[in-house]
């Protein structure tokens, strides 16, 4: 299972992120959320939360979006030294996607309204 | 703590130092946070008679307990403090991500106080509260300001906390204390009305960051992601929220010129034949939209972010909404789409608010059309239509330059002015919004009636079963007046929580998320509470019965559909409804009934 996202259906309501929250914390708090959204002028960019990696990217890329440049660091669903999102705040263990837990039923999909999360196979 | 933080920070720009204080148990019983909480400090702090634009006055940012737990479209902030343009109580309210952000760091409110020597802006992440320098930020516009902080903070934050992080600011209108200047924040959001703008303004304070990284507790998880669920559902069930999502207020132009009240000419005519085209409100989502933009938690997006190609507009703007179109469109004879736009960017980058300008300018038009005004005072022909000179005369407004500078006082020393103030179409000095209430008697009523002035607001438009029988306006404006209030405490965004259902939706959402008990007779009691306070806020700040009162335009000529609204009548029926006396003085049973016997003594 898979989880698709239309960037340019988002509207960057940030439910997800606060359903995330909630299902792994029972509190709302956007920084313990596993997925995050990017919001920029002409689109949002929802991105959950990869496995953890040790190290830093030696390369800083940009990568084009909407024919905009952005930090490649903002679509990499890793989560890394460098970052600040994708940890416990508290504690700064690494924060990854696991489905809402077995069997997997995602509740940032089912927390959008606009349709930019779909679950495929 | 369920909802609320329990905390509230206090700024003193004098003094340059904060304190964290408890957010008072007895405050949030009585009224609840947001709108309410904000009053009661404000009232319980500051002289009323007070000049807003002195460093006396406190400038009040409110969350509420709903305010960044995800309850659908519960994602606002309202701004407290007295108004420079109407000298009366003023409750502006915006949308975005400040409101969250701020609960986020830990705080139901920010209290800023006292004046800053020189320019500032304040930097809050959770515990860190910093005032910085300014001055590189002096004269810039609204979102080039906000660009330069987050390229300032580059330095201290990645990509992804700058773009957590919610700045507020306000444009050169606000520096120069034009008094109808609005606070804007997240690229084009704005507290608008009753010219907030000039208080942060006289107080030397370009703008706010809000980073915040803390949590907010709900009571009943369970039943509170169950019942968001299900709000999904009613809402895409629901024809007005499906509107909404497709087309924000762009729906609302067209509707309301074909049917003869929308706004148009200074309220000359409720119709405005160029507005036809908007009968199709795809043509504007067509012409303009870039995307839907959401505030936090708000499933219907309702607000779009638009852009045209013209270079001397560059990036995009927010809206314009229905009131921006009709203000700054068919009530100054303007009917290009474009033209619109380019005057509400104007606003926006400016931080002006667009149904003020729109107000004080039409009046302008109509003044120069009739002769009284001439054109050697401004230095370019006014008339209705004239786009070029209005997108001129905004920049001279904010900077306050020649002719400009008059209007930035307001429309009422405009039209007194020039000798004709039955002219400026204005309840307690602020510009009236688009609805043209000969077409729907009730929002006369609302309008003269609303503690902050001519806004629309305070009382949702008529949408209740009953709208069309006179005998039961005065009490549904005075049920959907207290309605609000609490809307505007918890706080929801009234665009979508209005009409008769959902009084017990807000109920269900502040008894899952606080986990108390609330029942619908303590909604109203609170509701009523805040608008008697604000009724004696006025008071005591010198306004009276003698302010409760629509312009002439529409009392004693019918422009629209051969009809006046009926003010003379509704008026006793309102204040005794109310439990005033017929001076519009809440009586000392209403008082005691409300427990504000000391707020209200010596009134």
């Amino acid at each position: 299972m898979r989880i698709k996202i239309d960037h340019l259906k988002c509207t960057g309501c940030k439910l997800c992120e606060v359903v995330c929250s909630l299902q792994h914390t029972e509190a709302v708090n956007l920084w313990r959320s596993r997925i995050r959204v990017f919001i920029k002028e002409d689109y949002c960019l929802p991105v959950i939360a990869g496995p953890y990696t040790e190290a830093m990217c030696n390369s800083k890329d940009v990568v084009l979006v909407e024919g905009k440049e952005i930090d490649g660091c903002v679509v990499c669903r890793a989560s890394c030294p460098a970052k600040s999102i994708f940890k416990e705040p508290d504690t700064a263990i690494p924060l990854k996607c696991d489905f809402c837990g077995d069997p997997p039923d995602p509740q940032c999909v089912a927390w959008c309204d606009a349709d930019a999360l779909t679950i495929c196979d | 703590m369920f909802g609320w933080k329990g905390k509230m920070l206090r700024i003193d720009l004098s003094r340059r130092n904060c304190s964290v204080e408890e957010t008072p148990s007895d405050l949030i019983r009585d009224y609840m946070g947001g709108r309410g909480a904000g009053l009661k400090i404000l009232f319980d702090e500051i002289d009323p008679m007070t000049d807003p634009l002195g460093p006396e006055n406190k400038l009040i940012f409110a969350t509420g307990p709903l305010v960044g737990t995800g309850v659908p479209a519960g994602g606002r902030y309202i701004v407290v403090s007295k108004s420079p343009l109407s000298g009366a109580i003023a409750n502006p309210c915006c949308g975005g991500y400040f409101g969250p952000n701020l609960k986020f760091a830990g705080y139901d409110l920010l209290i800023i106080e006292g004046k800053s020597s020189e320019p500032v802006y304040l930097f809050i992440r959770n515990d860190v509260v910093e005032i910085r320098p300014a001055g590189q930020l002096w004269g810039k516009w609204a979102t080039e300001t906000e660009r330069l902080i987050r390229s300032e903070m580059s330095e201290d934050f990645d990509e992804w906390e700058l773009n957590n992080m919610s700045i507020v600011t306000i444009g050169p209108a606000g520096e120069n204390l034009v008094k109808f200047a609005c606070i804007m924040s997240d690229g084009g959001r704005a507290a608008g009305r009753s010219g907030l703008g000039a208080v942060m303004g006289s107080k030397n304070l370009k703008g706010l960051v809000v980073s915040g990284t803390g949590e907010v507790k709900i009571a009943d998880v369970g039943g509170f992601k169950k019942a968001v669920m299900d709000f999904f559902e009613e809402g895409r069930a629901n024809e007005t929220l499906e509107k909404r999502r497709r087309w924000g207020t762009w729906s609302l132009p067209g509707r309301a010129n074909k049917t003869g009240t929308q706004a148009a000419l200074n309220f000359q005519s409720g119709y405005f034949e160029p507005f036809t085209k908007f009968e199709d409100p795809d043509f504007i989502r067509d012409s303009i939209r870039v995307r839907d933009e959401a505030c936090f938690g708000c499933p219907f997006a309702c607000s779009k972010r638009s852009r045209i190609e013209d270079l001397a507009y560059p990036g995009t703007t927010k809206g314009p909404e229905h009131e921006s179109m009709a203000l700054l469109g068919s009530n100054c004879g303007i009917g290009d789409l474009d033209d619109i736009y380019r005057a509400n960017y104007l606003c926006n980058e400016l931080g002006m608010d667009t149904i003020s300008a729109g107000a004080i300018i039409s009046c302008a038009m109509e003044l120069f059309e009739k002769g009284y005004l001439p054109e050697k005072d401004i230095g370019y022909p006014l008339g209705f239509g004239s786009n070029e000179a209005m997108f001129q005369l905004m920049r001279k407004i904010a900077l306050r330059e020649d002719f400009g500078d008059l209007l930035a006082e307001g429309g009422n020393a405009l039209a007194r002015k020039y000798g004709h103030p039955e002219l400026f179409m204005g309840i307690k000095g602020m510009g009236m919004p688009a609805w043209h209430p000969q077409g729907v008697e009730v929002i006369g009523l609302q309008y003269a009636t609303n503690n902050v002035g001519g806004c629309h607001t305070k009382a949702t438009l008529p949408f209740y079963e009953g709208r069309k029988d006179p005998e039961r306006h005065v009490e549904l404006t005075k049920q959907d007046q207290d309605y609000i209030a609490v809307v505007d405490s918890s706080v929801l965004c009234w665009i979508i929580y209005h009409g008769p259902l959902w009084g017990e939706k807000l109920l269900s959402w502040l008894q899952i998320t606080t986990g108390i008990d609330y029942t619908e007779n303590d909604l109203s009691l609170i509701g009523e509470r805040i608008w008697n306070l604000e009724r004696i806020f006025n008071l005591k700040a010198g306004l009276s019965k003698k302010d409760d009162r629509l312009p002439k335009r529409i009392t004693d000529e019918p422009r629209v559909k051969n009809q006046v609204v009926h003010l003379d009548r509704m008026l006793p029926e309102y204040y005794k409804l109310r439990g005033w006396d017929e001076n519009g003085i809440p009586t000392p049973e209403k008082l005691q009934q409300l427990g504000l016997e000391k707020e209200g003594a010596g009134i």
